[in-house]
């Protein structure tokens, strides 16, 4: 059962990698945190990538011991499938009202055995494995999910029982009900995350009605060990596709779909992708149409200088238009700069759009911090304090704060809690005896 | 070649429309898109390019400009908000100033106080000329042949018409000199400008390539208005006798409707271009500039005085109908030496030239290397 009113130091809104790390860091140095994710298991978009660049690690490899080091920590309460509804400020800090939506499941019995999701006869497509693939009305959310619990999806649900029936430790409840509770914290960190560009923002590619012009959060399911057929096929007729195109910059740098920025990770994940497309499919061509190639992090030049290597074509141009033939393949349309300026249509078995990163949540309403013009949280010293917002106390972690890859969310993240936990040094008289704002006076304190 | 560059090139672009290619990171969406654009002639990116950097011999030897009808497309699409088709329309403007040797294009596509002054002066001209050259005014019963004495006003058409001629012809031959003379990196032989000579008319008469856009509502417009603007060029120039009579012909004498269709036409056509204009409805009719207004609008004009002129007389009022006339007389010359030769009327003649030098230069290209080729193929 949920408490009624919690208190902790920092409340951490959202679980992906950004929150995680938040969190983790702030446990780490003795603070207590409160965790709150609207999905019912952490992992955010990390746990549903196949590998991560430019070390080709897996990414339930690294993103697992995360999520359970997050539940199992001492100093951290997890609550998923939980929303924060509204804050209040007092001279404490800040009062959060949150509501735990209902599982239908009692999380304290189930063992996550997945006997309800045998037994549920109803089949949802699946947002995890982008759609491909399906769950249950009574589900896992994934096989990986943190906490490993069961909920049953009621918009969907029919009733029949079935899944009550099934469950060994009885722990199916169709009578729970939406819970409010308060969380007390003194600062709060926002890893609200972002959301992709969606498939029908450009009708020069579809507007998402082409089978096999894909986004690349499908590829990655499509190349995740986990994902929907365990293997890269095509959507329209489940053919092993020989000829796979990238189109760069498909939802960012671009004016019409009012996204100026650089979204910093396309170039890197197709190339990453395209790498990984060659190990499953050695006999495939893989060709990346690009405006310009951004591989500014550390190894990320060498990482694509590699992928040259190993015949990946990189053909420079942005592709104007896609089309479908009467089999359904993708044909690209691309003025060749480096070829003489022709244009081309060239036919693909499946193009992947190299999709963009989008804000996905505005904190305003009610955290009271405003966003940028490009839709992110607004950090007015981006330069000398990247994670902190115009609101004392609340700071921000990762993509919230703008497009980045895995390596910088974790760098901001540490340092959304070193501000953090600066912050509830400065304006803390209880738990340490510091009371100082000034740098030199804490490490003194310390020393 | 030279390939010097003109650091001011920009700054005069700007002069001639809406041009913001600074914003261009040269991604060929734009080229991409366009579905007029070939491997020989990639537009619109390379003479953005080229625009950018300052080439400005480049541009003048460059067809590209003429290739474009302004779909919009590329602007619509254009990741940069750079608009390729308005840089496009601005270079057109550009070039037809740069071919005129008069200077005036440059003068009234950048200032509107000297295109505006040149439409007044015009009409000094003409109502001076009308003042001294006018003959009797019959009150009783139009008769507005003795007003307007056809024999002047047919011979005035006639030098009118000749010197445009020469005007254009003046401009044209600048035009391919930069396009051919200049541009051309390959010997011509005569048998290729004959056998490619057919382009001329036919591009002229149909706007094939016109009709090759995605969209064919702006081509079917400008079709409407392009065929009652020749005919009743035709008419006026070539039979202006039959047309400007006291006599009164049955409705179906060609006289009668070919007349009616010309004028339909030309105030349909005209009218939809302002309209557009006005309601900025189509990428095409985003950015105008005054010489965009007033060559449609004197259109109007012309084609409404005219019907005036024709009503009048047909409901037999004397005076009416020769002030109508007078005001008809004004924006004849109006168009040809306010928007003619040296502005947006060139473009009747430098649209069909531009496709006809452009197929002369690839002909040629391929008939140099053409024995080349049989003589690997021979081996």
């Amino acid at each position: 059962m949920v408490q009624e009113k919690i208190r902790v130091d920092t409340l951490v809104v959202g679980g992906g990698i950004a929150g995680m790390q938040s969190a983790l860091d702030l446990a780490d140095q003795g603070y207590q945190v409160a965790l709150v994710e609207r999905d019912p298991s952490i992992g955010g978009k990390m746990i549903q990538l196949s590998k991560v660049f430019p070390t080709l690690d897996c990414c339930s490899c690294i993103t697992t011991p995360k999520m359970s080091a997050v539940a199992h920590h001492e100093n951290i309460q997890l609550f998923t499938y939980c929303e924060i509804q509204a804050i209040e400020e007092n001279d404490q800090g800040f009062v959060s009202n949150a509501l735990q939506k209902p599982r239908y499941v009692d999380v304290d019995t189930c063992t996550g055995c997945r006997q309800c999701e045998y037994a549920c006869p109803i089949d949802v497509p699946h947002p995890f494995d982008r759609y491909l693939g399906a769950h249950r009305a009574a589900y896992v959310p994934f096989s990986t999910a943190v906490p490993q619990k069961a909920l049953i999806d009621m918009e969907n649900c029919i009733l029949c029982g079935k899944c009550q029936r099934g469950c060994p430790a009885n722990s199916i409840d169709f009578t729970q009900k939406e819970q409010p509770f308060e969380i007390e914290s003194r600062a709060i960190i926002l890893a609200t995350g972002f959301e992709i560009t969606p498939p029908d923002a450009k009708k020069e590619y579809g507007a998402g009605q082409f089978h096999n012009v894909v986004d690349a959060l499908v590829m990655e399911r499509l190349l995740a060990p986990t994902g929907p057929y365990g293997h890269v096929l095509r959507p329209s007729d489940g053919k092993e596709p020989d000829s796979i195109a990238y189109v760069q910059c498909a939802g960012s740098r671009d004016k019409t779909l009012g996204v100026e920025y650089c979204s910093r990770v396309c170039c890197m994940y197709a190339i990453k992708q395209a790498m990984l497309i060659s190990g499953a499919l050695p006999l495939a061509d893989i060709t990346i149409y690009y405006m310009d190639i951004r591989t500014f992090g550390k190894g990320y030049d060498q990482f694509y200088q590699t992928a040259q290597a190993m015949g990946i074509e990189f053909v420079k141009g942005k592709v104007a238009r896609i089309n479908e033939d009467e089999n359904q393949n993708p044909v690209v349309r691309v003025e060749m700069i480096d070829e003489g300026s022709k244009v081309v249509e060239r036919m693909h078995d499946m193009v992947v759009l190299s999709v963009g990163m989008l804000p996905c949540y505005d904190p305003q309403p009610i955290f009271g911090v405003r966003s940028a013009e490009d839709g992110f949280v607004l950090t007015p010293s981006i330069n000398m304090a990247p994670c902190v917002t115009e609101h004392p106390g609340i700071f921000v972690s990762g993509t919230a704060a703008g497009p980045m890859d895995i390596v910088d969310s974790i760098v901001l993240a540490g340092a959304a809690s070193a501000e953090a936990a600066a912050y509830l040094e400065a304006n803390d008289g209880n738990r340490r005896s510091v009371k100082s704002t000034t740098n030199a006076a804490r490490v003194t304190a310390h020393a | 070649m030279s390939n010097r560059v003109d650091l001011g090139l920009l700054k005069e672009l700007k002069e001639y429309g809406h041009v913001n290619v600074e914003a261009c990171f040269n991604c060929g969406n734009c080229t991409a898109i366009c579905p007029l654009s070939t491997d020989e002639t990639p537009f619109p990116r390379n003479n953005i390019r080229l625009l950018q950097v300052g080439l400005k011999e480049r541009i003048l030897q460059s067809t590209d400009p003429w290739l474009c009808y302004y779909c919009g497309e590329c602007s619509e699409t254009c990741p940069r908000d750079a608009e390729p088709a308005e840089a496009q329309m601005a270079l057109r403007r550009w070039l037809t100033a740069q071919y005129d040797w008069t200077g005036l294009g440059a003068r009234f596509y950048t200032s509107n106080t000297w295109a505006i002054g040149a439409l007044l002066f015009m009409t000094v001209i003409v109502l001076t000329l009308i003042a001294l050259f006018h003959g009797p005014m019959e009150t009783d019963h139009v008769e507005l042949n003795t007003f307007a004495p056809i024999h002047i006003v047919h011979l005035a058409d006639l030098v009118m018409a000749v010197a445009i001629s020469l005007y254009l012809f003046m401009n044209v031959y600048r035009m391919f000199s930069f396009i051919i003379l200049k541009g051309a990196k390959v010997k011509i032989p005569l048998s290729i400008y004959l056998t490619e000579a057919w382009n001329l008319p036919y591009q002229f008469l149909t706007q094939k390539r016109f009709s090759e856009c995605e969209d064919r509502r702006p081509w079917l417009n400008h079709m409407i208005l392009a065929s009652g603007y020749a005919l009743m060029f035709a008419i006026i120039v070539l039979f202006l006798n039959w047309f400007q009579t006291d006599n009164l012909y049955p409705l179906f004498n060609p006289q009668r409707w070919l007349g009616y269709y010309a004028a339909a036409a030309l105030i349909y056509g005209a009218g939809m271009a302002i309209w557009g204009r006005a309601k900025k409805d189509r990428q095409l009719h985003k950015y105008s500039q005054l010489s965009d207004w007033l060559f449609p609008i004197l259109l109007i004009l012309l084609a409404v005085s005219g019907l005036l002129v024709h009503i009048f007389r047909y409901v037999g009022m004397p005076l009416a109908t020769y002030y109508a006339y007078v005001v008809h007389m004004i924006f004849v010359p109006s168009i040809y030496f306010v928007v003619g030769p040296m502005g947006k009327w060139a473009h009747l003649f430098y649209r069909p030239l531009a496709i006809y030098f452009q197929a002369v230069k690839e002909k040629a290209l391929v008939a140099q290397t053409a024995p080349a080729v049989a003589s690997v193929g021979a081996d």
